[in-house]
């Protein structure tokens, strides 16, 4: 039974940490700019797909490496073309613009690689168990919640340190103080958008190992990564993180007593946060 | 009995004190002016006797009841009504459906999906009062948003007499305007203290309006009240002059 | 008074064509099925106007409210052996309910937050179509129920076979719902969600408590798209999950928002393009879905105040 549990909080760990790092690319997007990006999935879809496709060529560290990138690359281009036109204007059309988005990233994966779910190579030293008391401790499982968390630390790190990350920090607060600074505003918000998108990406190779290759594979990461948020607090990137591990945990340990209701007990504990906390666990008042 | 009694207020924001122990009281009928430099806390006095905000300590009564921590919509009803320093008003509607809010409100017709033909009448009589005190008839299907600046700090004000209030608040009726427009205002004001009877309570940098109109003046900087009299009294005060009045002289 | 002759004048055009659409649609190339869709589609997207257009808060989990109003007529006929009203009288009871209570939890929040609250908890509903199956039918959607004669007692109205019939049974709903909002929208309640839109601080200095009157109309939206969603059950005698997702919920908004928001109208005009033209596209290509999310984009950079607001524009200047 213990088994049975740590089992399910591990994987409960590691959902919640694909949460977390797709919540967190949201979360910067949402923050700084303003703009809820439904077409989030679609990019992990992207990243997924493109490392697929790049295997082959340049092997699956190699994809690792590229395919957030390449993703991001795709997320700037967009972010110029089709978002900034609709800075300042009402949410509304943000969200319409980046809902019709996803549409057609879902829409382009499935055309380009078919509908039935790919399967994807992880090198093999990766995929065997390191101990076989705890069976479920994949070298890649491991590998995975390293990596992620390597990522959220790059990511604070950035954001804490570098001439970059103090000033989207900056901006999310006040935009238009930052930009009477003289900050090129609008470039921080394509970087900004850029660095979201490169996490989706990364999770969406990294959950390609996991799950395999399905045009519709961002979509059940969205919702939840929009409950992150919620729970977290909206604002707050390390409420972000917390929200996402929280909901992954309590996922997993319901799935342990109520099966059916694993999926379910994220918007209660949503639900019950709004209630009693309706600014989230660390978001800041007034905020909405 | 006064209307409106603050008692020793004080507002902080974390360690910042905007109000500190400001007290103040008025009469019915009263015309007030609130002066002083900018950051003074002059707005966010303001904003504790309309309800905005909550007083951190003391105390404030309207006609001897304590509205300290009633909500704004609560004190509307009892009586107090404001306009705001960047006027609010609703822009994509006509001028009469902004006025007509107001006084569907002031009849006690929010929640109403209908009004009987009679009700009708006595919503429109009144709102072609209100336009026609304002001079704003002509422009009665305009949208607000397309006003002048002037004009639609003329609907806003004449909202805010729709709700038949006993205490105005007005914050800076008179920012950003002309010398015409100053002077429009400025008339609107005096003739709506006349008239409909009622205490009122500005905020105001322009010295020509503040004198002009006021009964008494209260000058407040950094967060307390420096001195507080006639127009005159607060002219020959050395001490607002040194802090303020130095440039404009009455 | 110009403006309202020609503002009565379109009334009537509309009324005019919806009631003899039948005879019309056939002439295009279109069907009374497909007619019956779009007037379906067209309530849920002006109830959910009332509350994005004249209220100005922006749901996107409307769908749940359609949803429920779909399974609940579906599982009355099919498991309570209800009829066609009682059926849809369950339909619109549960999702309003749903409504009033999910109401109560969000409706002190705004903007963005408000939206993300609202798909959140369409979700949740989602979810347990989905997982519910042995009830729901899950993915597969609930079938195994149909419409059935209604009886008024003096005659009974064959919606079942007869299309036509139905079409009418439809529309009677819909203009009796869009008469009501309409009533609604011009009474001084309706003046006050107004003042919320355009100005919700002054609106709260004007007496106006803004928390309730949202509620309100958070409220009476749900009410009439639960309503359309028992329709829309019976239009398809199916009742699928899908129909309660948040994209859904974007379709109507890009319904509202195509017609243009700020006109009453507005939601059913983009109703119309909208239906007719997944229709075709569907028909034609199996990407239509790329081809739907690309008319998405262009109408969000290109027409964002919807084709009767640009008429409108036009007028005006």
């Amino acid at each position: 039974m213990t088994q049975l549990i740590l089992y399910n909080v591990f994987n409960g760990l590691i959902i919640g940490a694909f949460y977390a790092l797709m919540a967190l690319g949201l979360s910067l997007i949402l923050n700084l700019s303003d703009v809820i990006n439904f077409a989030h999935g679609g990019f992990l879809a992207v990243g997924a797909y493109l490392a697929y496709a790049l295997i082959p060529f340049i092997g699956f560290w190699g994809a690792l490496v590229v395919a957030p990138i390449l993703t991001a690359v795709l997320g700037l281009l967009v972010e110029r073309v089709l978002i900034r036109p609709l800075y300042g204007r009402d949410v509304l059309y943000s969200l319409l613009l980046t809902f019709g988005l996803a549409y057609m990233l879902q829409d382009g994966t499935r055309f380009i690689w078919g509908p039935q779910t790919l399967p994807f190579s992880v090198p093999d030293w990766l995929s065997t168990p390191l101990s076989s008391q705890f069976f479920f401790l994949t070298g890649y499982r491991l590998f995975m919640v390293l990596l992620v968390s390597a990522a959220v630390i790059a990511l604070f790190l950035i954001l804490r340190f570098s001439r970059l990350g103090i000033r989207i920090r900056a901006g999310t607060r006040d935009l238009e103080t930052v930009s009477a600074l003289g900050v090129n505003v609008r470039m921080l918000r394509s970087l900004n958008f850029g660095v979201g998108i490169y996490l989706a990406g990364l999770a969406g190779v990294l959950a390609a190992g996991m799950l395999g290759l399905q045009p519709t594979m961002g979509d059940s990461l969205i919702m939840p990564s929009f409950v992150a948020i919620i729970i977290g607090g909206l604002g707050s990137l390390p409420g972000t993180l917390v929200g996402g591990l929280l909901i992954g945990v309590a996922s997993g340990v319901t799935s342990v007593f109520f099966p059916s209701a694993s999926d379910a007990v994220i918007y209660i504990m949503m639900g019950i946060v709004l209630l009693i906390r309706p600014r989230g666990l660390f978001g800041e008042e007034g905020r909405f | 009995m006064s209307l409106l009694r603050i008692d020793s207020v004080c507002k902080s924001f974390g360690s910042l004190k905007a109000v500190n122990n400001v007290s103040m009281t008025v009469e019915p009928g009263e015309l007030r002016a609130v002066i002083g430099p900018n950051g003074a806390g002059k707005t966010t006095f303001f904003n504790l006797i309309s309800g905005f905000l909550t007083p951190t300590s003391g105390r404030i009564e309207f006609d001897g009841a304590d509205i300290t921590a009633l909500l704004p919509s609560h004190r509307v009803w009892r009586g107090i009504a404001r306009t705001f320093q960047i006027t609010e008003v609703f822009p994509e509607l006509s001028v009469r459906e902004n006025l007509q809010i107001p006084v569907e409100g002031a009849f006690g017709h929010r929640l109403r999906p209908w009004l009987s033909r009679d009700d009708d009448r006595k919503v429109r009589a009144r709102v072609g009062e209100l336009l026609e005190m304002s001079g704003l008839t002509a422009r009665d299907d305009r949208l607000v948003g397309e006003l002048a600046h002037g004009e639609q700090r003329t609907v806003e004000i004449m909202m805010a007499i729709a709700l038949n209030p006993r205490l105005l608040l007005l914050d800076e009726p008179t920012a950003g305007m002309g010398d015409q427009e100053t002077y429009d205002i400025t008339r609107l004001i005096r003739m709506l203290h006349r008239e409909q009877k009622l205490a009122i309570v500005l905020i105001e940098h322009d010295m020509r309006v503040v004198f002009h109109l006021a009964d008494r003046i209260m000058v407040m900087a950094q967060g307390t009240m420096l001195a507080e009299g006639t127009p005159r009294e607060i002219a020959a005060n050395e001490e607002v002059q040194a802090a303020y009045l130095g440039k404009e002289a009455a | 008074m110009p403006k309202l002759t020609a503002k009565l004048a379109f009334d009537i055009v509309v009324w005019a064509l919806l009631a003899t659409m039948p005879y019309w649609l056939d002439q295009l190339g279109g069907y009374t099925q497909l007619g019956s869709q779009i007037l379906v589609m067209a309530l849920a997207a002006t109830a959910l106007n009332f509350l994005l257009g004249y209220t100005g808060m922006l749901s996107f989990g409307h769908a749940a409210y359609f949803g429920l109003g779909a399974y609940g007529l579906g599982m009355t006929i099919k498991y309570l052996a209800g009829g066609t009203l009682s059926g849809m009288l369950v339909g619109v009871v549960v999702g309003t309910l749903a409504a009033a209570l999910i109401g109560m939890l969000i409706v002190h929040l705004r903007g963005i937050y408000f939206a993300m609250v609202t798909i959140a908890f369409g979700q949740v509903f989602y979810f347990i179509a989905f997982r519910w199956d042995n009830v729901t039918g899950g993915d597969n959607g609930l079938a195994g129920f149909h419409r059935l004669p209604v009886s008024l007692g003096f005659a009974t109205l064959d919606i079942v076979k007869n299309q036509i019939t139905f079409y009418y049974f439809v529309l009677a709903f819909f203009a009796i719902s869009v008469a009501v909002m309409a009533w609604l929208l011009r009474s001084p309640f309706g003046r006050t969600l107004l003042a919320i839109r355009e100005n919700e601080r002054r609106a709260r200095f004007l007496g106006i408590p803004v928390d309730r009157h949202i509620w309100l109309s958070w409220l009476i939206s749900c009410f009439f798209v639960s309503l359309a969603g028992a329709l829309y059950g019976l239009l398809n005698n199916f009742a699928d999950p899908h129909a309660l997702r948040w994209d859904q919920s974007g379709v109507f908004i890009i319904m509202a928002v195509l017609g243009g928001m700020r006109s009453f109208w507005g939601p059913l005009v983009g109703a119309a393009i909208y239906v007719v033209l997944q229709d075709y596209l569907s028909s034609l290509t199996q990407n239509w879905m790329s081809f739907i999310g690309l008319f998405f984009i262009l109408i969000v950079l290109f027409f964002p105040r919807g084709m009767l607001g640009i008429i409108r524009r036009r007028v005006a200047s």
